[in-house]
């Protein structure tokens, strides 16, 4: 066996063996790659996205903390808010299939369509690769990043945590101030929260 | 001086995936009569919120961890009733892999302390209520949800006739028992002799105790959301006199901490497989010195 592989062979034990945390995301270091497939078909490369700000948000269509975003409307506006800004927005859907949230391609275009939803895209993560990789813990569970591709907000998505639609209009949306604060060349003042909501459904078998 | 009494509704009120409860202790509910019942204004009682649940579902902790929200109350107190703090049992940690929350499965009672004062003298029944807001959520999925509660409570004008905290009230019921085995479920304050360190390392807070006695067995659990990464394992070494406990930071702590706060839960018998069921635990309140005290227990 060649030295290189045997080295590929020790890297990969590495990354298996080390908890997931060790690896995640953190603020103000470097945001992890990845490629995700997204309901509509394409392949996204977060590297790809160099130079913008990126928005994630981990979501679950079931989980009653985004149905208070999504049914009072919030989320969709944001999305429309931010990409009509340059922001690139990527929704993440990382419960396994048959738990809580895990939909088809064409579940979560339709679930878009009706929701009047408009992120850049929605990328599947069934296997919680990307969700591990960015140890997102809740949906939603939001990240924000930078367009020096550093993690520059990981949070909760305002400071209301609860599932009520009525906290929505008087919350202090987390994700716009670090957008706001980022871009007029500040420092993003409220750089982590407890990201709230319901635990990400991952797969047991990760 | 003046008295009052409580009396429980007979059922629980429905919540998802189980019930809850607006409950008083046995010596205050009479089965025959109102007129027997007895709580002394100026006086402080307790009052409970007793959630049952179907297997398999929980509710949250006042820190409920990595993902969830604990219940919130809001009374609506008669004058001269005010309604204390909730006192929480230590919690169990919820671990489904990599996302860890601190609840309670099966059922708990949220003891909240309450006091009567002497304004209640021109009324005859003081009616309890209370609105809960809650989260039920079992490892695949959460339900919100919401109850209102309620709980009578005559007052009367007779001294007390016994002292209304006793843990062994003067009637055996119940109720009685729910309360007093709450109580033992009650962190308390760690013996005076016990000394604590907790060290600020890089990534992980250390916390080291002397306690004059070998333990098998620890669990911390933060009073503080987002200080400490639940789902890491927390690296226990013992020695004869206490014990090492590592606390990897959270993700989302980028400023230092002031203190550490939380419920402690040891055990000095391995063969103890329910530790969190049969501990009360301790609560502690550490101050957080600085990375100067690095321990090579620390891992990166």
């Amino acid at each position: 066996m060649k030295l290189s592989s045997l080295f590929t062979i020790f890297i990969a034990l590495l990354l298996c063996a080390a908890p997931a945390s060790l690896l995640a995301a953190k603020v103000g270091e470097a945001a992890p790659d990845f490629t995700g497939t997204a309901s509509n078909g394409k392949t996204y490369h977060l590297s790809d996205y160099r130079g913008k700000y990126l928005v994630l948000e981990w979501h679950n269509n079931g989980c009653p903390y985004v149905r208070k975003q999504y049914n009072s409307g919030n989320m969709q506006r944001l999305e429309k808010q931010w990409t009509g800004q340059g922001v690139v927005w990527f929704t993440i859907l990382s419960s396994a299939a048959g738990k809580q949230g895990y939909v088809t391609a064409s579940e979560e275009n339709d679930y878009m369509a009706k929701m009047q939803a408009a992120p850049t895209a929605a990328l599947l993560d069934p296997t919680g690769d990307i969700g591990h990789l960015y140890d997102a813990k809740t949906s939603p569970h939001m990240f924000v990043i930078n367009p020096q591709s550093v993690v520059i907000y990981d949070g909760a998505i305002d400071d209301k945590p609860t599932t009520d639609l009525s906290d929505v209009p008087g919350a202090t949306n987390y994700v716009s101030l670090a957008l706001e604060q980022a871009m007029a060349g500040k420092q993003v003042a409220t750089a982590a929260t407890r990201p709230y909501g319901c635990s990400v459904k991952y797969s047991d078998s990760h | 001086m003046l008295l009052c009494a409580a009396s429980a509704l007979a059922n629980g009120t429905p919540i998802p995936h189980g019930t809850l409860e607006l409950v008083a202790e046995d010596q205050w509910l009479d089965k025959q009569g109102l007129d027997k019942q007895k709580i002394a204004a100026g006086c402080t009682f307790d009052v409970g919120l007793h959630f049952q649940l179907e297997k398999g579902w929980h509710i949250y902790w006042i820190n409920p961890g990595d993902s969830g929200e604990p219940p919130r109350v809001e009374w609506q107190l008669p004058t001269g009733v005010s309604a204390g703090a909730i006192e929480w049992p230590t919690p169990r940690r919820l671990d489904s892999g990599s996302i860890v929350d601190y609840g309670y499965e099966d059922a708990v009672l949220l003891i909240v302390p309450m006091r009567a004062d002497s304004s209640l003298a021109a009324q005859q029944i003081a009616h309890l209520a209370a609105e809960v807001k809650l989260l039920v959520c079992s490892h695949e999925m959460c339900i919100p949800g919401k109850a209102q509660l309620s709980l009578a409570l005559p007052i009367k004008s007779q001294p007390p006739a016994t002292d209304t905290r006793t843990t062994d009230g003067p009637t055996d019921g119940p109720t009685n028992d729910l309360f007093a085995a709450t109580r033992r479920s009650l962190p308390g304050p760690a013996p005076r002799a016990w000394k604590f360190i907790v060290s600020d390392a890089k990534d992980s807070f250390v916390l080291t105790a002397n306690i004059g006695h070998q333990i098998t067995q620890a669990v911390f659990f933060p009073l503080v959301e987002s200080q400490i990464e639940n789902a890491a394992p927390q690296k226990l070494q013992t020695s004869a006199a206490g014990f090492q406990l590592t606390l990897r930071k959270s993700n989302q702590l980028l400023k230092p901490i002031a203190r550490l706060q939380g419920v402690l839960v040891l055990s000095s018998n391995l063969s103890s497989s329910n530790l969190l069921d049969n501990s009360a635990g301790y609560l502690i309140d550490v101050p957080v010195t600085g990375r100067a005290e690095t321990r090579s227990t620390i891992t990166k």
